[in-house]
């Protein structure tokens, strides 16, 4: 097996950033898997036009998996196809690929590292610093896996080709999302004491009873949140309407 | 990730000349849009045209108080509104790009119908902003002073949203016991080190 070399594999990368840009109902990611395969499939087939169009065709057909881990696919649909695998078998290997890159992807960003990014990003700013402090903290962070993940799928996806569902079953990163589990729920906790001072503050409300009384408004957040979060949502539109009518009409 | 309210909302409020008022507009609109999953086909608020729109509403209204909770009610508004121009445009994009799924395809025809969509997303965006930042100007324009007792609601009405907004996230994220005991663990030393800092 060939080594990837640098500038196709900075190419997969900085393609693979585009992969969601035509995501749609019928083929999903298919177009950007496609779109980020290009520059293999030129080189893999450059002299034959018809088996050219007829790869890129194929590759633009149906596929969805995390953005981030879809590198995994890109470079192991790269090796399949550079070791002369069967349109048959890569077309199974692609439908096999969809859900645990889908799943890992979403549980360990998604539902985990995005929300703990954000809440590490606000304690500081709801605290006190200044406003770029908390900016930039989420940008660094959230982008430091971002970018480790797409790079971390790219030597994957080459070193292990079609093996690669077995490397990713074995891998560390099917437990980080468990590991970030209380991280997530602890930063969670540590932005409602800065967030009642800042607006219980200017009420002039004693924090620790407000304290108290935010815990259980995010107690009950917690127990119901599909009702809670369109409570919320309606609430915060419907009182926003009204200040606005108070304040053309009344005020 | 410029998309993300807590990013999008003070660089906004930077070219408006009020990147703190961006900051707490797109804190909050941060917390009351992360329990929504960019899953699948999952349709979700487009946060950056909120973030934008809900920043220039909370610098065109007096006092504070009042203008942050009108510039997150209509984030609110314009993410939700954002959300069906992107499940429009997911319908669009089939048609760019998978009019006939498996057809032989030139990688110079793939590589421009991808762009294509990219530039519909682009321009959708652009449109959902500037009519956003549009009605702020017509609806909002030289509001007066709201009454103290509107700006302390108002304040007691943005803890409720979050706080309540916060549980939301955190139980939508992980659920059980220990969970539980670690949010209530950050509380505490949040609590402990936060007033201790004052």
């Amino acid at each position: 097996m060939a080594a990837l070399n640098r500038q196709l594999r900075l190419r997969f990368l900085l393609r693979s950033l585009l992969i969601q840009g035509s995501w749609n109902y019928r083929t999903m990611q298919g177009a950007g898997l496609g779109f980020a395969l290009v520059p293999l499939l030129r080189k893999l087939y450059g002299q034959d036009r018809e088996a050219l169009n007829r790869s890129v065709g194929r590759h633009a057909g149906f596929f969805n998996a995390h953005p981030y881990l879809a590198t995994v696919a890109i470079t192991a649909l790269a090796r399949m196809e550079e070791e002369g695998a069967t349109v048959d078998q890569i077309e199974r290997f692609k439908g096999a690929l969809v859900s645990p890159l889908g799943s890992l992807g979403d549980r360990l960003v998604w539902a985990r590292w995005r929300p703990l990014c954000v809440f590490a990003a606000l304690v500081p700013f709801l605290a006190g610093a200044p406003w770029w402090v908390s900016t930039c903290l989420f940008l660094i962070l959230y982008n430091a896996m971002q970018m480790g993940l797409r790079l971390w799928g790219l030597r994957l996806g080459w070193r292990e080709g079609r093996d690669v569902g077995r490397a990713l079953m074995s891998s560390r990163l099917r437990r980080l999302p468990d590991r970030l589990t209380i991280p997530l729920a602890i930063t969670g906790g540590a932005v409602l004491p800065p967030l009642v001072l800042a607006f219980g503050g200017p009420s002039g409300a004693s924090p620790i009873p407000v304290i108290g009384i935010a815990l259980v408004l995010a107690a009950l957040g917690y127990s119901r949140p599909t009702t809670a979060r369109r409570a919320v949502t309606v609430g915060l539109v419907a009182a926003s309407i009204i200040l606005l009518g108070l304040e053309m009409t009344v005020w | 990730m410029v998309a993300r309210p807590i990013v999008a909302g003070p660089l906004a409020g930077l070219v408006i000349g009020d990147p703190a008022a961006g900051m707490w507009a797109g804190a909050l609109l941060e917390l009351v849009s992360l329990k929504q999953l960019p899953i699948g086909a999952n349709r979700h608020w487009d946060t950056g045209p909120a973030a934008v729109a809900a920043t220039v509403a909370a610098s065109m209204v007096n006092p504070a108080g009042t203008a942050l909770l009108v510039g997150v009610g209509f984030g609110a508004i314009v993410g939700w509104a954002g959300s069906w121009s992107i499940h429009a445009m997911r319908h669009l994009n089939a048609r760019v790009v998978a009019s006939e799924v498996g057809r032989p395809m030139a990688p110079r025809e793939l590589d421009s119908r991808h762009l294509a969509a990219m530039t519909i997303d682009f321009l959708r965006a652009t449109l959902l902003t500037l009519t956003a930042v549009l009605c702020v100007l017509v609806v909002t324009p030289n509001m007066g002073g709201a009454p103290q007792s509107a700006v302390t609601l108002s304040y007691v009405a943005l803890l409720v949203a979050a706080a309540a907004a916060l549980g939301v996230v955190i139980g939508t994220m992980a659920r059980g016991r220990a969970v539980m005991i670690a949010f209530g663990v950050g509380v505490l030393i949040s609590t402990i080190t936060t007033l201790w800092l004052r």
